[in-house]
């Protein structure tokens, strides 16, 4: 049977055991929050029986910070590992091999969840041959996870490059201001033209307060964009960010955790 | 048979990570010391599906628990000889990671192996189990091992004992493994991950030539096309040999058509100037012809500043690219450098007249010694000038074809001028660098010939603003 309509059968057999295999991607513009929010459901899904990925794919962000996880070494560290070695190695080393090794190093395990960072982007060389390689082990790597959640960037960069196929559901999340749902729209138009087969697009809107609140939904109305939900706008969050203090410290009972489960329960995670 | 074992044993769980949350043992890896290794041996001296365990067993071991681990395996058979060694050794790593609820990562000195929790519930509780299951599995899938032993080692003592035992044998075989060359294989291996920004590129990997973009080694290439040979990577049959020592052949040639869309029939791989290897644009280091000295300079991606010809390597990568055949111009991977039929049917090493300083140092071993002094970088010359003068000072070997380049020069001295070879005009940049790309491009060929240039253009379209043509300034 082919793996892609098999994963999608809901249930499908990986690995001798049950698993639903998704993976979703968390996109928006700098500054809404995104992180804030893909920490937020990282949370909220490892307290449920699901195994969980949850990887870094946006070089400025701080997915880590925001969980309270010390990261070592990245993706990105490792494929600039196999291109500094790779002449030193014994000619018919299996680089497939080496490079699927390395990145289970810098895979962080945290208990119900792990933590992948692709860190560093490339540099000027040649990375047609190591990407290729990645691809083949995030495919694998991927397997093995009920779920995959992705923070990246508004530019998509690693769905792009394909080294993260097979997005099901995309996930947008915008703040108040109208330039953050017309940034939706472009990472509608993004996906679109890069084929990435998603399945579901979302639009989350964060910050929200109850002035704001009406517009936001009449921009998404007027974009034909589905709010899936609104993480209001909450003091202590806003103040556990200015602190720098991870949000696996957020009271469960605050606002925003709340507005996130919600929004968890309408995507069925 | 199988169900002999308490794990299911199945190609549909390679793959399976065993999370740190799910682990029973962790043995070897990042954090502890290990290997694979498999060796010949006589068929009398082993004892068909015999296991050893020096050290603790599985149901000796605590639960999140980390050790060391050796798997040595003993081969025989009529067929079986050194040679295989490395390439059952290889196997481990898949038949293992058929047993359902064991994950082996890496190979040789790096393996890494976890065990799930749910195996150990399931009954697993010994490494005989595992051993057994393996054993069975390179009998069945290679039939040409008739006996096969195994012992396996968690003594951390006896670990280290047996690894440096093993690395002595690795060392061994990677020598034999340099030393395999094109004229030992009947297939190359091509490759078309670049197609997509060079269309008409051939890439084509041997044992003495290296991808341009330096990733792909003929062994790269060989495992890639047995995992999907409809990839990106594929067999290339050798066919009939054209030109030993220009490296061309009948099965290269015949690919080349295909993959070039009927652009390239020929492909020498060890020429510079006769069909040479198309250039991607991935290459780690293009190599230019200088006419000015008959030789060949080198500079690679990472030499921000002018080659001896005023020009910069983006430039000249700019020209090359593409995946077109363009002579005067050569892309190459590092590994190149160290391969025995470098340019050989250029005259090799005696052919190469200028690299930076830092690319000399990472490659220094592999030049030959008397001409490592001879060779000169960005420190000992900035220009064409200095370049001639230094090659002659130092009678770097590419001398000698300018003394036979004079003579013949003097010879028929009547129409020099339209031979720019001959000329030592220091003014002009050596190849017309501005030709928009796509355009075949025959820098002058007929060294020292009186006959001047041939330039032949196919299917030109040529688009030119403006040309400004003036006279010598006296």
């Amino acid at each position: 049977m082919d793996f892609n309509t098999a994963k999608h059968a809901k249930g499908a057999k990986i690995f001798g055991k049950y698993s639903t295999m998704k993976v979703i991607a968390i996109t928006g513009k700098g500054g809404t929050g995104k992180t804030a929010v893909a920490g937020m459901l990282i949370r909220h899904i490892t307290k449920g029986n699901k195994t969980l990925l949850a990887i870094d794919a946006d070089p400025d962000s701080n997915l880590p910070d925001v969980l309270g996880v010390k990261i070592g070494k990245t993706i990105g560290d490792m494929r600039e590992f196999m291109l500094q070695e790779r002449d030193k190695m014994p000619p018919d080393t299996n680089k497939e091999r080496v490079l699927e090794s390395k990145v289970y190093e810098v895979l962080t395990e945290m208990p119900h969840y792990d933590l992948l960072v692709m860190g560093r982007p490339e540099g000027s060389g040649c990375y047609c041959f190591a990407n290729n390689l990645l691809r083949g082990i995030m495919d694998r790597i991927l397997k093995n996870y009920d779920l995959t959640i992705i923070d990246t960037a508004a530019g998509l960069e690693h769905l792009s490059r394909r080294i993260i196929r097979d997005v099901d559901e995309l996930l947008v999340v915008t703040d108040g201001s109208r330039r953050g749902l017309q940034t939706a729209e472009r990472i509608r138009g993004l996906a679109m033209s890069l084929n990435l087969n998603v399945k579901k697009m979302h639009v989350i809107a964060n910050k929200v307060t109850p002035e704001n609140r009406a517009r936001i939904e009449e921009y998404a109305r007027e974009l034909k964009m589905d709010l899936v939900g609104v993480v209001p706008f909450d003091e202590t969050l806003a103040r556990f960010d200015l602190e720098g203090r991870p949000l696996a410290e957020l009271p469960e009972d605050s606002a925003a955790m709340k507005g996130v489960g919600e929004i968890a329960k309408r995507l069925g995670l | 048979m199988a169900n002999e074992f308490p794990f299911e044993i199945s190609p549909m769980f390679e793959g399976e990570r065993v999370r740190k949350d799910d682990m029973f043992v962790e043995l070897a890896g990042p954090k502890s010391r290990g290997f694979e290794l498999v060796k010949a041996a006589g068929l009398d001296e082993i004892e068909d599906g015999r296991f050893t365990l020096i050290g603790p067993d599985i149901s000796q071991m605590q639960e999140g628990s980390r050790h060391p681990y050796a798997m040595i395996y003993r081969i025989a058979g009529k067929l079986v000889e050194p040679d295989l060694e490395a390439i059952v050794e290889r196997r481990n790593h898949d038949f293992q990671n058929y047993i359902q609820g064991y994950m082996h990562l890496n190979q040789r000195y790096d393996v890494w192996v976890r065990i799930n929790k749910d195996a150990i519930k399931k009954g697993l509780k010994s490494f005989e189990q595992i051993a057994k299951a393996t054993m069975m599995l390179f009998k069945n899938e290679l039939p040409f091992i008739e006996k096969i032993e195994a012992i396996y080692v968690t003594e951390p003592e006896e670990v280290e004992k047996q690894r440096a035992e093993a690395i002595k044998i690795y060392e061994a075989r990677d020598a034999r493994t340099r030393g395999l060359h094109d004229e030992d294989v009947d297939v190359f291996y091509g490759c078309t991950l670049c197609q997509s920004f060079a269309p008409t590129n051939v890439c084509v990997v041997t044992p003495d030539r290296i991808s341009l973009c330096g990733a792909i080694n003929w062994f790269d290439g060989r495992a890639a096309a047995k995992v999907d040979p409809e990839g990106p990577q594929f067999a290339i049959p050798k066919g009939e040999i054209i030109d030993e020592k220009g490296g061309e052949y009948s099965g290269v040639n015949e690919k080349a058509v295909a993959l070039s869309g009927g652009e390239y029939s020929r492909i020498k791989i060890h020429s510079f100037f006769e069909y040479p290897h198309t250039s991607c644009g991935c290459f780690e280091v293009v190599g230019f012809y200088v006419p000015e000295v008959d030789g060949i300079g080198w500079v690679d991606r990472d030499f921000s500043g002018n080659a001896p010809n005023g020009l910069a390597f983006s430039t000249m990568a700019g020209q090359t690219g593409g995946g077109k055949q363009i002579i005067g111009f050569l892309g190459v991977g590092v590994n190149y450098f160290r391969s025995p039929k470098f340019i050989q049917a250029d005259g090799g090493w005696n052919r190469v007249v200028w690299m930076p300083k830092n690319l000399r140092e990472k490659i220094k071993a592999d030049i030959p010694q008397e001409l490592v002094d001879k060779l000169p970088t960005e420190e000992d010359v900035s220009d064409l000038k200095s370049l001639k003068d230094y090659l002659e000072k130092k009678q770097h070997p590419v001398t000698k074809l300018w003394k036979k380049e004079e003579a013949s020069a003097e010879a028929e001295s009547s129409d020099g001028d339209a031979s720019q070879a001959g000329a030592p005009a220091w003014s002009v940049p050596a190849p017309a660098m501005n030709l928009p790309a796509g355009m075949p491009m025959m820098p002058p060929m007929q060294l020292g010939g009186g006959e001047g240039v041939k330039i032949v253009l196919k299917n030109a379209k040529i688009t030119i603003d403006r040309i400004v043509l003036k006279g010598k300034e006296k």
